[in-house]
């Protein structure tokens, strides 16, 4: 499988994916992202199986992102994990079609609640 | 319309535990953060993120620059480069402010928007009463965490303030 982790800081894409490995999904491919126009861009190039993005980034943002890549016909199961973690941040990434939202701080646990099902 | 100074919605004791779920689950599990207040170093670091909404201000992360060194190791644990440079620095002292402001904004009223962090000189802060510092030790070392009111009259519509600076003809 292959998961596409956008974030435009290079310290918590390392922090996602060390979390994911600690998660036990230790045998993915992982592709980085540094923000919702490279992560539009890497959904159509790459063909990941799963997006991990971060809600604030320059130039396009998660959620920019992952409407532009609705409109575009992509339904690539798409979860944010972001430092807002809010009911109405939640609302907002649902009604835009994200599977989950897992708020940082997260560990492990976080991850694995909300990948279990998702991740084969 | 007034809005409620920072020290009338949040206490020093929910950002004290706000930050101290963010050591944990990024800085490590064992990393702790003791609520005491300790000297700054004259060579610091700051990193912040704004807020805007009901509430406008931002959430500040000061530390020493050694201590910023320390810190941006532990976030990138094993691939931390044996030679750290400007920029990994920045950008894990940005995302821990990120982090920090993400959940100060989710106990504030909303609707608001959260900022990029941004790394440098921070926005000097407004009235004291807008502002909320919490002091605390990592490995000994001091740090600080301030939400800070925008400088300025506190909220004041913006109407209001074109309308003070108009030219009359």
């Amino acid at each position: 499988m292959k998961i596409l982790v956008a974030d435009d800081s290079r310290v918590m894409r390392q922090i996602v994916i060390r979390t994911l490995r600690q998660a036990g999904y230790d045998d993915h491919d992982i592709v980085e992202a540094e923000d919702g126009r490279d992560a539009y861009d890497k959904v159509h190039a790459e063909k990941p199986d799963l997006v991990l993005s971060d809600w604030n980034m320059p130039n396009m943002t998660g959620i920019e992102c992952l409407e532009a890549l609705r409109s575009s016909g992509s339904s690539v199961p798409f979860g944010f994990v972001t430092s807002e973690g809010s009911a109405e941040m939640r609302e907002k990434a649902a009604n835009a079609g994200a599977l989950f939202l897992i708020a940082k701080p997260f560990n492990e646990d976080s991850f694995k609640d909300a990948l279990d099902g998702v991740i084969a | 319309m007034t809005t409620p100074v920072i020290t009338a919605l949040l206490d020093g004791s929910t950002i004290q535990e706000i930050a101290e779920q963010a050591w944990s689950a990024l800085v490590g599990e064992e990393e702790v953060l003791v609520p005491l207040p300790g000297e700054l170093p004259a060579a610091t670091l700051s990193s912040w993120v704004g807020i805007a909404g009901p509430w406008t201000g931002s959430v500040v992360l000061t530390c020493g620059t050694d201590t910023a060194e320390q810190l941006t190791r532990a976030l990138l644990r094993e691939h931390a480069p044996e030679e750290l440079d400007a920029e990994d620095v920045s950008d894990a002292l940005g995302e821990l402010a990120n982090v920090v402001g993400g959940n100060v904004k989710a106990v504030l009223p909303g609707p608001a928007a959260l900022g990029l962090p941004e790394v440098g000189t921070p926005p000097a802060a407004g009235q004291p009463a807008d502002t909320l510092r919490v002091d605390a030790l990592w490995r000994g070392q001091p740090l600080s965490i301030t939400v800070q009111g925008a400088l300025g009259p506190p909220h004041t519509p913006a109407s209001d303030i074109e309308e003070e600076n108009e030219v009359p003809l």
